[in-house]
């Protein structure tokens, strides 16, 4: 098992390694900062700006790839991810925005997989009555409705909830309160501010699990040997819970790899929605702004959490896949 | 799962005598699709759309470039059936165009990616070995690419990609993005049905791949296939609505309903019919096709309850 993981782990190297390259390139082909100087005011030279952008690595005048060796070389070297245009380090912000990210996204990814497959597993046993199809219709609902939208309506909905009460009870945007006290007032602080964007990342994530969970119990309820389990006599639900649920859940455990990165990018949409400061909201503003460093690390970053996501993933399915035996 | 898809499969077999299978499916999967009411009404709102954002035009004596300035920012009245926005340009005139832009991307990309998918994943099942690891490769890294951020990049550069539209170019990306899921499915789901029982016979009883692959595997994978193609479709059109609404993907001159949405957000509670005009179309045009996806599903699965349904239907009819 050890030697099947460390081997898929290279495998997922390398693609990060090729992944993370051809986003440089494609970065430092389409992504020119010199630009943005020239609307400073007072506009510097076109010399001016070359100088300083040579003194942080950036020389627009090197080829791509001659950009590429210095830039990899200072990473295989130095672990030295590059400097923004601005003079920033990326190693110094990265580590910071990797962890709002994480505290944003953790509660709600572990609700989203918890709800979902449960409310899938309740829908699928009850197929067709009321109760299915209101949860499933919700899921449908939920699929043809953009992120961004579904989370800026959650916005003005808990304005709106401010508003009626006359008092601050929810923050829409920001992570916390500044010079809020320590103790139980930062408390409630944090729990205000997290309060929005987990409940609306919550709600709009768990449909694809619902669906996935209650389609392929479905396809495994009339399968042969549940009803060799029901012609033994146990009844409906233990014949379920015990031979359709663990092979039902196999595609769905290894689904989990694919809504990982999926996660990611609805993380871009929440942190840009509701304003925290996190990896996703960084990598936007930091294309705005043509910032290649600061891009392609949080492209390597993307990739790296979809590696993660498809090891734990291929862990997963052999838990739960009898069939699967790894050499 | 081999004994549900055995009769059918026996029946189309039977049928190759008389020559009108082709004929006779396809009548029974329009039929199954009619029997489906959500599904039939979500296909004519849906073509109601497609009409709207071709013709919508003379509806109005607007243009998307004309200004009104005797009516800035004006709620929907006779003269501007949708109001206009804050710049004085008639609303419908907007609608028209962005619906037009968002079918034209949902069609392009939905209708491509499942082509793209349905050749790469067949073409990896079919050869195996060293050749399916390799696409294996290529595709599990391009999955891996979160593919915002490309978007991000493309759309924002101010390199040499800023020569085509930015609905072009977005058209692009999202296609580049969009097939690997699929294509993974349809070479597990081929490759199992590979080892069926009943292609296993057909290649020892020596039918050639062409008519395996027609008569067995395109049946089987054709519903996945059509399911995509309306479930790409959906993808790419919230795809780029996404994108649009929070700044990437679409950039003005062009227009798209995202584009739309996100710019009336700022002032919902001030142009309130800037911002629910768009989303409600939005609305209908994903919930058509998501209304039509499970009429497809039934229409084209050769498994499944659509028989079942359509025995069921029968039987209160006969009461």
């Amino acid at each position: 098992m050890l030697k099947y993981l460390m081997k898929r782990s290279g495998i997922y190297l390398i693609m990060i390694f090729l992944t993370t390259s051809a986003g440089y390139f494609l970065a430092v082909s389409s992504l020119k900062p010199a630009v943005l100087e020239q609307e400073k005011i007072p506009r510097p030279t076109p010399e001016q700006v070359a100088a300083s952008f040579r003194g942080l690595g950036l020389d627009p005048d090197l080829s791509p790839w001659e950009r590429y060796i210095q830039w990899l070389w200072g990473i295989v070297t130095r672990w030295d991810w590059g400097r923004s245009p601005n003079g920033g380090y990326v190693n110094a912000e990265f580590a910071d925005r990797v962890l709002v990210s994480t505290r944003l996204f953790i509660a709600s990814i572990i609700l989203t997989l918890i709800i979902g497959v449960a409310l899938g597993v309740y829908s699928a046993a009850r197929q067709y009555k009321v109760q299915d199809r209101v949860i499933t219709s919700y899921s449908y609902l939920v699929h043809i409705l953009p992120a961004p939208i579904a989370y800026f309506l959650v916005q003005l909905g808990a304005i709106s909830i401010n508003e009626a009460v006359g008092q601050r009870i929810f923050f829409v945007t920001g992570i916390s309160t500044p010079g809020i006290e320590p103790g139980w007032p930062a408390f409630v602080d944090l729990v205000a501010h997290y309060a929005v964007p987990t409940f609306a990342m919550t709600i709009f994530g768990w449909a694809g699990y619902q669906i996935a969970q209650r389609q392929y119990l479905l396809d495994n309820v009339n399968a042969d040997f549940v009803r060799t389990a029901r012609a033994k006599g146990l009844t409906r639900n233990q014949a379920i819970r015990k031979h359709a649920l663990r092979v039902s859940f196999i595609p769905v455990a290894q689904s989990i790899a694919f809504t990982i990165p999926a996660i990611f990018t609805g993380g871009f949409f929440a942190e840009a929605i509701f304003a925290w400061p996190g990896i996703g909201l960084w990598s936007i503003q930091s294309i705005g702004l043509q910032d290649v460093n600061v891009a392609t690390a949080t492209l390597a970053y993307g990739s790296v959490i979809f590696a993660i996501g498809a090891i734990l993933a291929d862990f997963a399915t052999t838990l739960v896949d009898p069939r699967v035996r790894v050499q | 799962m081999t004994n549900i898809i055995d009769p059918i499969a026996e029946l189309d077999e039977s049928r190759v005598a008389d020559q009108d299978v082709v004929i006779g499916k396809s009548r029974i999967i329009f039929r199954r699709f009619m029997r489906n009411r959500t599904a039939v009404a979500g296909l004519f709102i849906f073509l109601a759309l497609f009409l709207f954002s071709i013709f919508g035009g003379f509806l109005t004596q607007w243009d998307k470039d004309t200004l009104d300035p005797l009516n800035i920012g004006m709620p929907p009245s006779p003269d501007h059936l949708l109001g206009t926005t804050q710049a004085g340009i008639d609303l419908m005139a907007l609608i028209v165009d962005g619906t037009r832009t968002s079918i034209l991307i949902g069609l392009i990309v939905g209708g491509l990616s499942v082509l793209i998918s349905a050749v790469y994943g067949c073409t990896m099942a079919f050869f195996g070995g060293k050749v399916d690891a390799t696409m294996l490769f290529i595709l599990e890294a391009l999955i891996m690419m979160p593919a915002i951020l490309v978007v991000a990049v493309a759309t924002s550069g101010s390199g040499g990609l800023k020569n085509l539209p930015s609905w072009l170019l977005l058209v692009v990306v999202l296609l580049f993005f969009s097939w690997m899921g699929t294509a993974r499915l349809v070479r597990s789901l081929s490759m199992s049905l590979m080892q069926r029982d009943y292609v296993k016979a057909a290649k020892y009883m020596g039918v050639p791949s062409r008519r395996i692959v027609w008569r067995h595997l395109v049946p089987n994978i054709g519903s996945l296939l059509v399911l995509d193609f309306t479930r790409g479709i959906t993808g790419a059109i919230l795809a780029e609505v996404a994108f649009s609404f929070i700044g990437i993907g679409i950039k003005v001159p062009d227009v798209s309903l995202g584009v739309l949405i996100g710019q009336a957000t700022g002032q919902v509670s001030s142009f309130p019919w800037m911002f629910w005009v768009p989303l409600t179309v939005m609305f209908l045009l994903t919930g058509s096709l998501a209304m039509m996806n499970d009429g497809l599903r039934d229409a084209f699965d050769p498994s499944s309850s659509s028989i079942g349904r359509a025995k069921t239907k029968t039987a209160k009819a006969a009461k």
